[in-house]
C-alpha cells in the first residue's frame, strides 16, 4: 500500500485529489475530522493541538500496515493539522482507496480507531469562545466557583505577596559554562575542594631563613619565583630568595623583606628583622571543605572569581529565563514618535527592559491593538509554548474597563488567574496568573504602578523562578517628614536612600498620585505606609524597599 | 538521554526537554524513579503516561541509555 502522511500547521485544503484509477482503484473514500464548537459542554472557539512528530508519523504509517493487511488497500493519505484549529476547521484529513469500497471503509473506521489510542497527537486545550466586551466576571473555561470568589477580592499587599511566593516554584537547575553564569542564581553550595591558600607562601618580596636563625650574614642557596614548588630543608646560614606568592620550602621559616637586606653576588646580610613573619599560613583564607558560595546566592563578579578559584568551571544555576512583555493600550506610541492629541509615549517597554537587566533573560516585546480579537489573533501568532517563555507580563489592560481585556487575554491562553487587585497603592489592578510553571502578571498601565509593582510582585516571583534567597524590607528612619492624607490603601511611598554627611538617609520623594512620573529619576527605595496611616514624622521608623543594586538585600 | 515532555506533561515539569546522564542502562522502573526525583509532580501521571524509546513505545524489558530519546506520552487525543 502506498502510504502519505504530513503533519502541518497549515489549514487542509479542501479538495484532495483521488489516486488515477488507472491503478486498479475502485473507491476513494475520505473522512474529515473537524472541530466542533463545544468541547465539555463549553462552546470554544478554537481547538490547539500538539504532536510528537517523529514518533505520530511512525505510529501512523505502523497502524495503517497493520490493519490493511486485513484490510488490502491501494493508497492512504493521512493529514493531521497542529497548532491552533479555529472551529468548523479540518483537523485530520485521512482518503483510502481500495479496489473495492468495503475494504477502504473498513480500513478508515479502524484507523481513526487506532490513531485516538496510539498516536502521540494531543488536544492540548480548548480556547473559549469570549466576546470582544470582556468585563471583570467573564468566565474563562475551568474556573472553579472558588476562584471566582476569589477573584472578587482584593488580597492586601502580604497577602499578595505570600500567595505569589507560595505557588511560584524554582525551576529546574541547569549547569553551565562559568562565563555565562553572571547574574544567575546558584543552586547548589560550593565548597573549597582545598585549604586556601594551599600552601605557606611569601607575602614580600625577600629571603626566607630559618625563623629561629640570628645569624648577620647568609648564603643564598635557591631563587622561588611565584609559581616554584621546590621542597627544601633549609640551614643554619642558608637563605632562599623568594617572590611574594612564592611558596615556602619547608616550614618553621621567616621572610625578611628585600629592603631590609644588602645583597652582594649570591650572600645577604640580614639589616633589621620585621616583627612579622611575612608568610600567609595555608587555609588562612579558608579550610577545605568550607562552604565558599551558598545555594540562593546571585552570582556577581566576585563570587564568580571565587567559583573559578575552587575549579568550579561549570556551576549549577537557574536556566536563563524567557520572558514576553505584551504592551496594551491605543494611546501609546513609539518614544520617537509625536503623541497626538490624547496619547502618550511609550515609556513602560523601556522600563520593563532595564528592570529585567538584573535577571539574566532572553525578553521578547510586542505591542498589542487595543481590540480583543486583533490582540488575540496577533498573540495566537506568537509561540507561547512552555518552552519558549517562562513569564508573561502585560502593561496595561489590568482595569476593568470595557478596553481592559488582559484578564481575559491570560484566561483565553489557559492561565488561572490568582489574584485580580491588590489594596496598594499605586498598582491596585494588578493580575496575577499561572498555567503550571509559567507565571503572568498584569501591570497598570502607569510608570510608577509599573515600577512598584515589578518590585513587590514581579522580583518576588523572579527570585522564587530563579531560587534566589529573596530581598526583604529594610528598617530605616526617615530623614524629612512624609506628608500624606490616610489612605485606605497600603502606599509603597517613592523615596531615594543617599548618604548624607556621611550617614545614610532616607527621603520620601514629592509623589502625589500615580500618574506622577517625575520621582523615578531619584527614587532608589520605596516606602512602606501603612493603610489609614497619613503623615509620617522625620524620624519615624519604616520599612524600606531598596529598588537600586546598590542596596540590593539579597545574598 | 534527552526526555521529552508533551502537553500537560510541559505544565507538570515546566519544560518539554532535558538532558540526562545516567551511568548504566535504566530499567523503565528505574527511570521513573529518577524523573520523580527531579519532578515529583509527575508521580500524579505516572500511572497514565506511557514511555516511548527512540518513537516508539517501550515495553517492560526496554532498557533506556544514554543514547535514547525518550518520551513520555500521557494519554493521546488526536483527531
Amino acid at each position: 500500500m502506498e502510504i502519505e502522511i504530513q503533519l502541518t500547521n497549515e489549514p487542509i485544503g479542501e479538495k484532495i485529489s483521488p489516486p488515477s484509477a488507472a491503478g486498479g482503484c475502485g473507491a476513494w473514500v475520505e473522512f474529515h475530522g473537524v472541530v466542533r464548537g463545544e468541547e465539555n459542554g463549553e462552546k470554544i472557539s478554537a481547538l490547539e493541538y500538539e504532536a510528537y512528530p517523529e514518533m505520530a508519523t511512525r505510529e501512523i504509517r505502523r497502524l495503517l500496515e497493520e490493519i490493511s493487511s486485513k484490510n488490502p488497500c491501494l493508497v492512504a493519505k493521512v493529514i493531521h493539522r497542529l497548532g491552533t484549529i479555529p472551529v468548523g476547521e479540518t483537523a485530520i484529513y485521512v482518503g483510502v482507496a481500495a479496489k473495492h469500497r468495503g475494504e477502504a471503509i473498513a480500513l478508515l473506521a479502524e484507523f481513526m480507531d487506532c490513531l485516538k489510542q496510539d498516536v502521540p497527537i494531543w488536544k492540548r486545550r480548548a480556547l473559549p469562545a469570549v466576546s470582544a466586551n470582556v468585563n471583570l466576571r467573564t468566565s474563562g473555561s475551568g474556573q472553579s466557583a472558588d476562584s471566582h470568589r476569589r477573584l472578587q477580592k482584593v488580597l492586601t499587599l502580604d497577602d499578595a505577596i505570600s500567595e505569589i511566593e507560595s505557588r511560584c516554584q524554582p525551576l529546574p537547575a541547569v549547569r553551565v559554562p562559568l562565563a555565562e553564569a553572571f547574574g544567575r542564581v546558584l543552586r547548589e553550595t560550593v565548597s573549597a575542594p582545598e585549604d586556601f591558600p594551599d600552601h605557606d607562601r611569601s607575602t614580600r618580596d625577600g629571603f626566607a631563613i630559618l625563623n629561629d636563625d640570628a645569624s648577620e650574614h647568609f648564603q643564598i642557596v635557591d631563587t622561588l619565583h611565584a609559581a616554584d614548588w621546590k621542597p627544601r630543608d633549609l640551614k643554619t646560614g642558608q637563605a632562599v630568595r623568594i617572590a611574594t606568592g612564592a611558596p615556602l620550602p619547608c616550614g618553621n621559616l621567616r621572610v625578611v623583606m628585600q629592603e631590609n637586606a644588602e645583597r652582594d653576588g649570591d650572600r645577604i646580610k640580614i639589616l633589621r628583622r620585621e616583627s612579622g613573619l611575612n608568610i600567609r599560613r595555608r587555609g588562612e583564607d579558608v579550610k577545605a571543605g568550607a562552604p565558599l558560595v551558598k545555594a540562593g546566592a546571585r552570582l556577581d563578579a566576585g563570587k564568580q572569581a571565587l567559583l573559578a578559584t575552587a575549579g568550579c568551571a561549570q556551576p549549577l544555576v537557574s536556566p536563563r529565563l524567557r520572558v514576553c512583555h505584551l504592551t496594551t493600550g491605543d494611546e501609546i506610541v513609539p518614544p520617537d514618535q509625536a503623541p497626538k492629541p490624547g496619547q502618550i509615549r511609550d515609556s513602560n517597554s523601556i522600563l520593563i527592559r532595564g528592570l529585567m537587566q538584573s535577571f539574566p533573560c532572553d525578553l521578547e516585546q510586542h505591542h498589542l491593538p487595543e481590540n480583543f480579537e486583533a490582540a488575540r489573533q496577533l498573540v495566537s501568532t506568537l509561540n507561547l509554548q512552555p518552552s519558549t517563555f517562562n513569564l508573561l507580563l502585560v502593561s496595561g489592560g489590568a482595569s476593568v474597563g470595557e478596553k481592559d481585556f488582559t484578564r481575559a487575554l491570560l484566561e483565553w491562553l489557559g492561565f488561572e488567574i490568582i489574584i485580580s487587585q491588590v489594596n496598594l497603592r499605586p498598582g491596585r489592578p494588578l493580575i496575577f496568573g499561572l498555567k503550571g510553571t509559567r507565571v503572568a502578571f498584569g501591570l497598570p498601565g502607569n510608570p510608577l504602578s509599573h515600577f512598584v509593582c515589578f518590585h513587590l510582585f514581579v522580583a518576588g516571583a523572579l527570585a522564587k523562578l530563579t531560587g534566589h534567597a529573596a530581598s526583604k524590607y529594610l528598617r530605616g528612619k526617615l530623614a524629612d517628614k512624609l506628608e500624606d492624607a490616610p489612605c485606605p490603601r497600603e502606599t509603597l511611598w517613592p523615596a531615594r536612600l543617599e548618604f548624607l554627611n556621611g550617614e545614610l538617609r532616607l527621603r520620601p520623594l514629592k509623589w502625589s498620585s500615580s500618574g506622577d512620573v517625575t520621582c523615578l529619576v531619584e527614587t532608589n527605595a520605596l516606602i512602606r505606609v501603612p493603610v489609614n496611616q497619613g503623615s509620617l514624622a522625620a524620624d519615624a521608623t519604616v520599612d524600606i524597599l531598596p529598588t537600586a543594586g546598590m542596596l540590593d538585600t539579597g545574598n | 538521554m534527552r526526555i521529552l515532555f508533551f502537553a500537560q506533561l510541559k505544565d507538570v515539569t515546566g519544560c518539554d526537554v532535558i538532558e540526562l546522564a545516567v551511568s548504566s542502562p535504566l530499567t523503565g522502573e528505574q527511570f521513573w524513579k529518577i524523573l520523580i526525583e527531579k519532578f515529583p509532580a509527575l508521580a500524579n501521571h505516572q500511572k497514565n503516561v506511557r514511555l516511548a524509546r527512540n518513537w516508539e513505545y517501550a515495553g517492560g524489558e526496554t532498557q533506556f541509555t544514554n543514547a535514547d530519546e525518550v518520551a513520555l506520552i500521557p494519554p493521546v487525543s488526536g483527531g
